[in-house]
């Protein structure tokens, strides 16, 4: 299949008819910049597997319809459930719409929105290009204090018109010293095509703690792509956990840049996939200077026709002796008809470091599966109880605790669907 | 309870039970000695569903019903339990949630709702006691970490839970100390009752000073060559397998 272009005209006139604001100047860069590079097709190396073509097509026929926002009043009840399901303080994009009505002032956090104070970063990535070129509003948050509740950003979607894109992008800065807990958590409903993308960029500052788990259960389907850059003050630490339940096609990167000693990051992810889902999770974690450490552990569940990639990438950069980059990759197929694609690279360009990568891919251990059968446990809930276990190793590790409970609920339900009776 | 007759199976290529018989009625216990190799624990698979023992000839009737047709975990509902030799380590499923599973699915299937979870806590505390089992192997992962004999009286932790018709209990007493025996015969005998039938599969006597059987059973190259009274397991611990061997081909 030839591979979708976007609509450079078409992307044009929807970022000439947003309203001229502090955003405008950004909006313009980043427009031309994607006009020079284009969107990734399958040729470059680190999209390989994931086809962008899916996203591609929704955009432009969005951008020829319009490319009209839709009001976000019917995701009310949405919102209210999540809220409910963790206790945090919520800031909202709904239809990459920004919603600060739920949050509650507080006085560890400071909130501008972008179109108030400045524009956010144009990295000169393509998607991230892409998100600031539509980019309506998005916001710029200061943690300087640690907080009662983990500070939330629920990234909400209702795909109500036949085909809808929306961004989202929020700058999170935690000060020097502060602990901070955040909570992504990635939403979509509705009948009609939708992609989503989202940046995150997180600046970590010395000697602080930051603990940032993301939860992406949007609609089977719908396309997503989300961006995370982290960079790491001095004695710093990062605990992140991604979990990917939802989605049609879904792509995150994550990039974690280490340019300061003593920082500390932790990279977990877990991703279940079913039929139609394609999941990939790319991380990239630059080591500029030791000593400091990275560890990276994603697990996956695949049952039915899926693939999902998982390329986990560690630069040591020329000098950067002291390092300590770990990465490990373990995968449950339960189907012959579900594809992974797993790849641990390490370049190392400094002599005095420690690394280490392991991917396993395997199906349940038919002595474990039968022990539980002879306790009259019949092969689906055998499987069941088995995945389970293999993703609450992770869940039980999650960092922000006030998500666990969610998380082990939707983690459950998701694999209740996934482990059906025709599980082999 | 259960008939074996002429019951013939391989594992890949290799023939290992060539025509064993064996007739266990409710309240009886019985002890079935051998060899290594002779067929001993893949008597104690075949019976619990174990499908990589491929049965090649001969039938088990269990409580009038042809039991190979069932799938594991039906047979296991009907009453069958299997103590392992080697008890499988599950990393990350809580003992208390499988114990708890697997008493509800056997409930379930009798037509009963599931177990109050107070009542279950409690009973199963009591089993523990009885075992010198700690409480809190309650809440660790089934079977993750536990010593030999720590799996040996989770076996039997499971099986006095699940009070099953016809329990078969595969070299239970083997790397046991003498505490952990007499606490795991001890599980055993409370569970001596006229509706039931126990089968201890064993290497050694030492078992059956503490759970006496009514009957002893031989097995050698997978056929059962003698059948005695408790004395036999006596004569065989003095005389050695040979001797039976001897008998058997004489």
């Amino acid at each position: 299949m030839k591979q979708a272009v976007l609509s450079i005209d078409g992307l044009r006139q929807a970022v000439q008819s947003l309203p001229d604001d502090a955003l405008t100047a950004a909006r313009e860069a980043a427009l031309a910049s994607i006009g020079t590079q284009g969107l990734p097709t399958v040729r470059h190396e680190d999209w390989k597997y994931t086809d962008l073509s899916s996203a591609i097509d929704i955009s432009n026929r969005w951008l020829a319809d319009g490319a009209n926002t839709e009001s976000a009043a019917p995701l009310a009840d949405t919102v209210k459930s999540i809220m409910a399901s963790i206790d945090a303080n919520w800031l909202v994009i709904a239809n990459g719409i920004v919603d600060l009505t739920h949050f509650v002032e507080s006085s560890g956090i400071k909130i501008e929105r972008f179109s108030d104070s400045a524009a956010p970063l144009v990295m000169e990535r393509p998607l991230a290009d892409l998100n600031v070129a539509l980019l309506r509003d998005g916001l710029r948050i200061q943690i300087h204090a640690e907080t009662e509740k983990p500070l939330g950003v629920l990234i909400v979607d209702e795909a109500s018109a036949a085909a809808t894109v929306s961004q989202a992008n929020v700058e999170i800065e935690v000060a020097a010293g502060c602990n901070a807990e955040i909570v992504e958590y990635q939403s979509s409903s509705g009948g009609g095509d939708h992609y989503g993308n989202s940046v995150v960029v997180l600046k970590i500052g010395q000697a602080a703690n930051a603990s940032y788990v993301r939860i992406q259960d949007r609609r089977i389907g719908h396309v997503h792509t989300g961006r995370i850059s982290v960079t790491l003050g001095a004695d710093s630490q990062l605990h992140m956990a991604g979990y990917d339940l939802g989605g049609g096609l879904v792509r995150n990167d994550v990039d974690i840049d280490l340019s300061e000693p003593g920082a500390a990051a932790t990279v977990n992810g877990l991703y279940l996939a079913g039929d139609g889902q394609h999941i990939d999770n790319h991380t990239r974690v630059d080591h500029r200077v030791g000593p400091a450490s990275s560890s990276q552990e994603y697990r996956g569940i695949l049952n039915g026709r899926c693939r999902c990639v998982w390329n986990g990438k560690a630069i040591v950069h020329k000098g950067a002796d002291g390092t300590d980059a770990r990465q490990t990759n373990h995968n449950l197929l339960l189907s012959d008809k579900a594809e992974i694609d797993t790849k641990p690279q390490l370049e190392i360009y400094a002599d005095d470091v420690k690394c280490s990568h392991g991917t396993t891919v395997g199906q349940l251990d038919e002595a474990a599966l039968f022990y539980l059968r002879t306790r009259g446990l019949d092969r689906r809930q055998a499987t069941q109880i088995l995945t389970h276990a293999f993703a609450a190793d992770l869940v039980s590790r999650t960092p922000v605790t006030a998500t666990r409970d969610a998380i082990t609920a939707l983690v459950e339900s998701r694999l209740a669907e996934l482990i059906t009776d025709n599980v082999s | 309870m259960l008939e074996v007759i002429n019951l013939k199976s391989r594992v890949g290529d290799t023939e290992i039970l060539r025509g064993l018989s064996l007739s266990v009625n409710a309240g009886e216990v019985h002890a079935i000695m051998g060899p290594n190799g002779s067929g001993k624990s893949t008597l104690a698979q075949v019976i619990a569903g174990n499908d990589d023992y491929v049965v090649t000839g001969g039938e088990v009737i269990y409580k009038g019903n042809n039991l190979l047709d069932l799938k594991p975990e039906e047979r296991a509902r009907e009453g069958i339990f299997l103590g392992f030799q080697y008890p499988v380590e599950i990393p990350g499923v809580n003992n208390a949630y499988l114990l708890k599973a697997a008493v509800n699915a056997k409930r379930k299937h009798q037509g009963l709702g599931d177990v109050d979870a107070f009542e279950f806590l409690k009973l199963a505390r009591e089993k523990m006691a009885v075992l010198g089992m700690d409480p809190k192997f309650l809440n660790r992962g089934v079977n993750e970490g536990f010593s030999g004999g720590e799996k040996k009286r989770n076996e039997i932790l499971q099986m006095a839970m699940l009070e099953p018709s016809l329990a078969i209990l595969d070299e239970t007493d083997s790397g046991l100390d003498i505490d952990a025996l007499k606490a795991v015969a001890e599980g055993v005998n409370k569970l001596r009752h006229p509706d039931r039938a126990i089968v201890l599969v064993t290497h050694y006597q030492r078992m059956l000073d503490y759970v006496e059987p009514d009957f002893v059973h031989v097995l050698s190259e997978g056929k059962i060559v003698r059948s005695g009274d408790k004395t036999l397991a006596l004569e065989l611990e003095e005389k050695g397998y040979e001797w039976v061997r001897e008998a058997a081909n004489g």
